[in-house]
């Protein structure tokens, strides 16, 4: 029996969601310097909401919906977020992300709750593996392009680049800082909802889901020091593949406390090399 | 403002003669939360760090205290174990982990969490993800606490303890240095604070109450499992720490005994008839949420300095 591709697959699948939450913190943090704990409940709305429209949407219209609440969530979450300063901000993103939960809970209930995605499994190696995880493949890797090229090679794009590197300067040539802040906090919320929408149908989403999400995506992220999106990908991707490996090969109930564990590791390396950026 | 605290102890001290059996376990509650976020408060306040896993101290705590004295051992050793152990676990993760800071520290305490929560379910020896039972009730020298009110005046004498460490902390020369830390750690170390150490020792001792909380809730409930001690449980303590007033030993009493007393009129108000069985629940997150964000936007400094500045202008 040859498993191995098969959990590579499912790994770059589940750390695609990872890599899309990672982003959405990379670009809320990259401009506004605060660290969005709410992200993981992005993905849960997301979630929810395809969910919900599914039930009078066909596939293709009802995903899009869900992302575009995530996003109009991820900006109700900027105006507040933004507010105050970037530290006291990750206690206000935690404070929005428990309100959230009785948002949900209300609307949605407490049960785990989950829909149809791409049906059909393929082989691959000696294993069969859902459809699914190759469109969530499929998805991330465009998002991620764009993404890219979005930042660099557009006047929105690049205005925000010049937000995350210098505000100060930004603000005297004529970008407003703040709402560009905004911007970057509805694409946060966009990505956050597209990474709840692609990963629901292969994992069952609760309202207090967020935790374990924004976990993994702060994992995915900090590869890059949070700023770096590329990076990210990357991050998440691994987190994703060691998880599913260490699933495959060893025992399913560690799995996520040896990824929790190399993000620790990986935070006091890099923390112990760079004392001086890590000072927030 | 020694008039307040003597009125309140005083009161503190007189309450559980007049509660009954549900209040008095409220009381307990409340003794046990004011612990643990008085610890909270200090790191918060005094180190200027975050901890989302305060919870797994306490949780380390409770199990310390149920595991020894299910194997027999006294319960008063048990109970000096519980702090001692979340302490020296708190110590040998804090040299790694405590050379994060903010959002960093944030997300690893949570990590830390989230990987004991998993390992505590997963341990046969520590009865899995059904916990721990039949912890025996905690005893001095053949004298049993069998009735609540005796446990209501363990956790007072053990909050006092707490305070009084706490107190005279704050007060020493390591205490200056913690609040020169909190303020600017540049500055403090220039001045030759040890930053390091100073912020080990802070986070050690905030486990060690935390851990101390934790040990007279494994004898007071005698039963313990990985459910007793969610992420959520740690975010109320930072609520509570919040809404308090963050570096105020008084601030980390009245926010725990604040949101303990609220969460409590909320499920009394979520369970009331013609409710949905969702209603507690719903009820206490929208209440920890919105108390969160409106006090870090308006209030900052929380309820205790807000009220202390109204008082002398």
């Amino acid at each position: 029996m040859n498993d191995l591709p098969a959990y590579l697959v499912t790994g770059l699948g589940t750390g695609c969601g990872y890599a899309l939450i990672g982003s959405g913190l990379v670009a809320v943090y990259r401009v506004t310097r605060v660290v969005n704990f709410a992200q993981g409940a992005f993905a849960v709305v997301g979630a929810m909401c395809a969910s919900s429209f599914l039930t009078a949407l066909p596939h293709g219209l009802a995903e899009p919906a869900a992302v575009v609440v995530a996003a109009i969530v991820g900006l109700l979450v900027g105006i507040v977020a933004l507010a105050t300063n970037p530290q006291s901000a990750l206690i206000v993103t935690l404070g929005l992300s428990v309100f959230a939960y009785a948002v949900e809970v209300l609307v949605w209930g407490d049960q785990p709750r989950s829909f149809a995605g791409l049906p059909g499994a393929v082989t691959i190696g000696d294993a069969r593996v859902q459809t699914h995880y190759l469109l969530i493949i499929a998805v991330t890797l465009p998002v991620f392009a764009a993404l890219a090229l979005f930042f660099t090679r557009t006047d929105t794009g690049k205005a925000l680049t010049a937000c995350a590197s210098n505000p100060y300067a930004a603000r005297v040539i004529g970008i407003d800082v703040r709402r560009m802040g905004l911007l970057a906090f509805m694409i946060g919320g966009a990505l956050g909802g597209l990474a709840g929408v692609l990963v629901t149908p292969v994992q069952q989403i609760t309202f207090d889901t967020d935790v374990a999400l924004i976990v993994n995506g702060f994992a995915a992220a900090i590869l890059g020091g949070l700023t770096r999106p590329a990076v990210t990908l990357v991050g998440g991707l691994l987190l994703g593949v060691t998880q599913a490996l260490v699933a495959g090969y060893g025992n399913a109930a560690h799995q996520t406390d040896i990824a929790l564990g190399l993000m620790i590791a990986v935070m006091i390396w890099r923390a112990a090399r760079r004392p001086a950026v890590e000072t927030v | 403002m020694k008039i307040v605290f003597v009125v309140a102890a005083a009161l503190a001290l007189a309450l559980p003669a007049f509660l009954d059996g549900k209040q008095l376990g409220i009381y307990i509650l409340a003794g046990l939360a004011a612990m643990v976020t008085v610890g909270l408060s200090l790191l918060m306040g005094h180190a200027g760090q975050i901890s989302l896993g305060q919870a797994s101290f306490y949780a380390i705590g409770a199990y310390t205290a149920g595991l020894l004295s299910v194997h027999d051992t006294p319960p008063v050793l048990a109970l000096v174990a519980a702090p001692a152990v979340a302490a020296t676990f708190a110590a040998v993760v804090g040299i790694g982990v405590l050379r994060l800071r903010g959002h960093y520290l944030a997300f690893a305490t949570l990590a830390m969490q989230l990987i004991l929560l998993s390992v505590l379910s997963q341990s046969a020896w520590a009865g899995g993800a059904i916990g721990l039972q039949g912890i025996p009730r905690f005893s001095i020298g053949g004298f049993e606490l069998d009735e609540d009110i005796q446990y209501a005046y363990l956790t007072l004498a053990a909050l006092a303890v707490v305070l009084l460490v706490a107190h005279n902390l704050v007060r020493s020369r390591p205490g200056r240095g913690l609040r020169a830390l909190a303020t600017s750690e540049v500055a403090a170390a220039a001045s030759g604070v040890p930053v390091g150490r100073y912020r080990l020792a802070v986070f050690t001792l905030s486990a060690a109450f935390a851990g101390l909380a934790g040990g007279i809730y494994a004898f007071y409930l005698g039963y313990l499992g990985p459910g007793s001690f969610p992420v959520l449980l740690s975010i109320e303590y930072v609520v509570m720490a919040v809404v308090g007033g963050l570096g105020t030993l008084s601030g980390g009493v009245v926010g725990a005994v604040a949101i303990v007393l609220l969460v409590q009129v909320l499920n009394e108000l979520g369970t009331s008839p013609g409710m949905p069985s969702y209603a507690p629940n719903v009820l206490s997150y929208a209440v920890y949420g919105l108390l969160l964000v409106v006090v870090v936007l308006w209030l900052p400094r929380g309820i205790v300095p807000a009220l202390r500045r109204g008082e002398r202008s």
